[in-house]
């Protein structure tokens, strides 16, 4: 199953997301995170992208996994957070 | 004695171009082999840049910029999508131990943009610095701005609006929803200004150039002397825009 969720970050820029799930488990096959913000590195977006696969699309869950790899990373993002990505990706839940 | 940075008037080129120099200004400066640069340039033909994390195909309408001769290219920093029309770009490249350059990294495009502010007062135009990565003046936007840290090195490059043509430009921007598309047109007029606006004249390129000149030396509190790029920069810019900013498998990466 594939889809999309586009959501603007508050007092942050927009986040626009493209996810391919398991449609049983909610897990993310892939994901395409894209927006206006702001990552340093820019290369651990595609990390993420990565790390973020077989995790079960609850916000909850996300923000845990998101800010772990944030942290075991060292990844700064401006104009978006933990909380928001894992809100953008939750939103692209039926 | 004051600091010597140098100063590059590289012209109008393209877009491939502008991002390649800038790119290969930041690698010679990490290898410590040129002087902070602060650099002035346009673009030729007009162009769209993308920011690193933006998609290609959601932000730009490919076809119409290919119908109006409209280059466009992805960026190394993040931010978002911007034509580069009627406008001064400029680009700072400073090594990140400089005690200039603030390390947080918010602090620091207050910093940068703080000098793209006193240039405009030079031109008679009071701004403000709206964080993120915004210049305002009159609550409306002239200038936006992008940062990227590679190899302990920051560069900073962004845009002062000289004149603007939303109309234009959305024709070749995508919207997320063409049924408000003109509303948006609408709110955006509201949004943006630029140098003609506000001063109710044209000013030439080599002005807004002169004034930011002295918005940077000011700053930073350093002398720009005016430079060339070294055959080491110009080899590099050749490569990255050969290699990468021309390419498809960069431009459409995302």
């Amino acid at each position: 199953m594939r889809s999309q969720s586009i959501y603007k970050v508050p007092q942050g820029k927009l986040l626009k997301i493209s996810v391919e799930y398991d449609e049983k488990e909610y897990r993310i096959k892939e994901i395409r995170i894209t927006g206006d913000f702001f990552a340093y590195p820019e290369e651990a977006l595609e990390l993420m992208e990565t790390k973020l696969q077989h995790t079960v699309m609850e916000q909850e869950v996300l923000r845990e996994k998101i800010s772990s790899i944030i942290a075991t990373y060292h990844i700064e993002f401006i104009g978006l957070n933990a909380e928001s990505l894992a809100r953008g990706i939750a939103m692209c839940r039926p | 004695m004051t600091e010597q940075w140098r100063l590059l008037q590289t012209g109008f080129k393209t877009a491939y171009s502008n991002m390649a120099v800038d790119k290969a200004i930041l690698v010679a400066t990490s290898k410590g082999k040129v002087p902070p640069t602060v650099r002035f340039y346009g673009w030729n033909p007009p162009a769209i840049s993308i920011g690193y994390f933006q998609s290609l195909n959601d932000e730009i309408d490919i076809e119409a910029c290919e119908r109006c001769g409209v280059d466009y290219v992805r960026r190394i920093t993040g931010g978002g999508a911007v034509f580069h029309q009627k406008e001064l770009t400029y680009s700072i490249v400073v090594p990140e131990s400089h005690p200039e350059i603030p390390k947080h990294i918010l602090n620091s495009y207050g910093r940068i943009c703080g000098a793209v502010m006193r240039g405009l007062r030079r031109l008679g135009i009071e701004s403000q610095y709206v964080p993120i990565n915004d210049i305002v003046s009159g609550g409306r936007k002239i200038s936006g701005n992008a940062q990227t840290r590679k190899f302990e090195t920051v560069l900073q490059h962004g845009t002062v609006l000289m004149d603007v043509d939303v109309d234009t430009m959305f024709s070749l921007l995508k919207v997320p929803d063409e049924k408000i598309k003109d509303k948006l047109i609408a709110d955006v007029k509201q949004r943006v200004t630029s140098i003609r606006h506000l001063l109710g004249k044209e000013v030439h390129f080599h002005e807004v150039a002169r004034a930011m000149k002295t918005g940077f030396e000011e700053e930073f509190h350093i002398e720009l002397i005016e430079g060339t790029l070294r055959s080491e920069e110009l080899t590099l810019a050749k490569q990255f825009e050969h290699d990468c900013f021309s390419t498809k498998e960069w431009n459409h990466r995302r």
